[in-house]
């Protein structure tokens, strides 16, 4: 089937006939070209997107106290909601399996002095399920861990910022730092990639914050992830458990909006996701018809060509050329012109996006890239696409009857 | 070679139905030369066309040395032209984007004849029609005469038991004309059966045999004495 012989029929064909080849070839390229930076455009606003959203875990809930809006089981509205380590021991206990990691936050401010240095800067207290709630990314020594809660121990993990702003060029791991006029040994760094206000952060055990602040039980928010496994709607509907659960522990009107705020992560993710996804499919539908059109092209094409050999495969086949070796010739022809020139343009368009790639880092659109999945996924729909524009008019070849084409003209 | 029993053909166009061939008795020893005349539409290129397997048959029998034609699914017919009939054509036909060896070694092509015996083959074809100087030349490099000499050594080249030339001098002035009968002559004198359509009675005349066509019969069948061309060349 792939002889010699047959392949320099093809190269003959196509050495001859350089102007249709080109514009056979040029189509099917401008259309692979075309697909190959849709695809990689869509893949770089979808890094854009997710990247900003990567500041916490995806999968994460953080509900914030409120104060009530309507009267109920005795109270008047307007009460505020407190949260304290009970609710979150209850949700903990509630919740098991459908849980992944908890924790607490309660927040201070404190002026920070270390040397001659001084700044104010926010404190949290927080257990150490925290830092996977967040995503911080620990540069450096290491993050509060379950000792540092059962001892309260006054230790201080502090943000990059921080470090910079207070320690200069001492190394701040092991140094002792001045918060409140209370010494606290700083054991880590972190970086977050959320943002650089977060790095102005310190984390210390909730434990400790809560016995020097006024030896309380109080916590200001609660921060959560739940089963990675759960799809959207698990996720919605989990959290409204919480929901009703904690509404209905700290005696608040079910239908009370204003008393606790819930910041579940899935919503705003699905959002994207959906937008993303959405973006994915028109594009591949927008390529596919652009890919359509470069087939009908070819198919324009070689009809027209037929039309012109018709007389030179009538000869062929008074030779003793068999319908399949007509097939063959013009089906050939079509796979190897689309193969080639499908291949050029894309060449051509990961060339122009690998260009382009490192240079564009824009916040709705960051890296473009293309993946072999996609470079594999276009060379068989190119093939598939030449084969295609290549049957009809091939049939139509070999069904040219030599009578008809060696009539005398 | 060729036996032909009551032969019928027609054409239908839309609710038309022309009767083109009606009872055609017709046979071809080996080594015949035989001229088949009529005016336009007296059926020669339809009996053509059905004795080159490019056309079927609607009534009656066609035996091509001693195989029955009938009914060739088109894969079938291809190899029956390629193993028995060589074609010469009016307009010569030629592949105009293939060297003049090229052309001939086509039918060798639709053999599976390998390249290099192909060339070799053609080559000594070509110069078989003396048009040795001319195997690489493109046919728009060449005559008329050379063409149509080009296109002879095509129709030899697979080696067929019978060459059917439809007015092969028809697009040829006079002298060339003679030169092409005098090859076909030649290669009958070898023993090759051809058969040739052509309206004209000077080429008839060079032939050994003439059947008259008119309105789909055979109205003559005669032997004639054979006018060799030899004087009129070069």
């Amino acid at each position: 089937m792939f002889s010699r012989d047959l392949w320099s029929e093809i190269f003959h064909s196509i050495k001859s006939n350089k102007l249709r080849t080109f514009l056979t070839g040029f189509s099917v390229a401008w259309g692979i070209f075309i697909l190959v930076l849709l695809l990689a455009s869509v893949d770089g606003m979808k890094n854009g997107f997710t990247k900003q959203f990567n500041d916490d875990a995806t999968n994460s809930i953080f509900i914030y106290p409120g104060s009530t809006t309507k009267p109920y089981g005795g109270f008047e509205a307007g009460r505020r909601i407190q949260f304290d380590n009970e609710d979150l021991d209850f949700i903990k206990q509630s919740f098991t399996g459908y849980l992944e990691y908890i924790t607490p936050r309660f927040s201070k401010s404190v002026t920070a002095n270390f040397g001659k240095e001084t700044g104010t800067y926010s404190i949290r207290g927080v257990n150490p399920d925290h830092q996977i709630i967040e995503r911080t990314v620990v540069e450096k020594g290491r993050y509060i861990n379950e000792n540092d809660i059962q001892n309260t121990l006054k230790v201080v993990v502090i943000g990059k910022v921080i470090a910079d702003e207070l320690f200069k060029d001492v190394d701040p791991v092991g140094q002792n730092i001045i918060l409140n006029k209370l010494s606290y040994k700083v054991i880590g760094i972190f970086s977050d990639d959320g943002n650089e206000r977060e790095e102005r952060n310190m984390y210390t055990p909730v434990s400790t914050l809560q016995r020097l602040y006024g030896n309380t039980r109080n916590i200001d928010q609660i921060a959560l992830t739940y089963n990675p496994e759960f799809n959207f709607a698990e996720a919605i509907n989990f959290s409204d458990n919480i929901e009703v659960a904690l509404k209905r522990r700290l005696i608040i009107d079910p239908e009370d909006q204003g008393a606790l705020y819930f910041n579940n992560y899935a919503e705003q993710f699905s959002n994207v996701s959906n937008f993303t996804t959405m973006l994915s499919v028109i594009s591949i539908g927008i390529g596919m018809l652009i890919l359509i059109a470069g087939i009908v092209g070819i198919g324009n094409i070689l009809v027209f060509i037929i039309k012109e050999r018709t007389k030179e495969i009538g000869v062929r086949k008074a030779l003793g050329a068999k319908p399949f070796d007509v097939i063959k010739l013009v089906l050939l022809e079509s796979v190897f012109i689309t193969s080639i020139s499908g291949l050029i343009g894309m060449l051509f368009a990961m060339a122009v996006v690998a260009l382009i790639s490192p240079i564009i880092d824009a916040p709705a659109f960051s890296n473009p890239s293309v993946d072999n999945v996609t470079i594999i996924t276009a060379t068989i729909v190119l093939v598939v696409a030449g084969v295609l524009a290549g049957l009809i008019p091939a049939m139509k070849a070999a069904s040219v009857k030599p009578i008809v084409a060696l009539r005398a003209d | 070679m060729i036996e032909i029993k009551d032969l019928h053909k027609s054409y239908h166009m839309g609710s038309n139905s022309l009767h083109v061939l009606k009872g055609i008795n017709f046979s071809v020893k080996e080594g015949e030369l035989v001229a088949i005349m009529g005016s336009s539409g007296s059926g020669k290129s339809t009996l053509l066309n059905i004795l080159g397997m490019l056309d079927n048959l609607d009534e009656g029998e066609y035996l091509l040395d001693g195989v029955t034609i009938k009914n060739l699914n088109e894969t079938k017919a291809a190899n029956y032209r390629n193993k028995f009939l060589g074609f010469i054509f009016q307009s010569f036909n030629l592949i105009n984007y293939k060297s003049a060896w090229e052309n001939v070694a086509l039918p060798l092509y639709y053999q599976g004849v390998n390249r290099k015996l192909r060339k070799e083959r053609a080559i000594k074809h070509l110069e078989s029609v003396g048009l040795g100087p001319w195997v690489d030349h493109l046919p728009s490099e060449l005559s008329g005469g050379q063409k149509q000499r080009v296109a002879i050594a095509r129709a030899l080249a697979a080696e067929p038991k019978v060459m059917l030339a439809d007015e092969p001098t028809g697009a040829l002035d006079s002298k060339t004309s003679h030169e092409v009968m005098d090859l076909i002559q030649k290669i009958n004198d070898e023993g090759k059966t051809i058969l040739v359509v052509t309206h004209e009675d000077d080429i008839a005349h060079m032939c050994k045999r003439i059947v008259h066509l008119k309105d789909g019969v055979i109205v003559e069948d005669k032997v004639v004495d054979q006018v060799r061309v030899t004087p009129y060349v070069q």
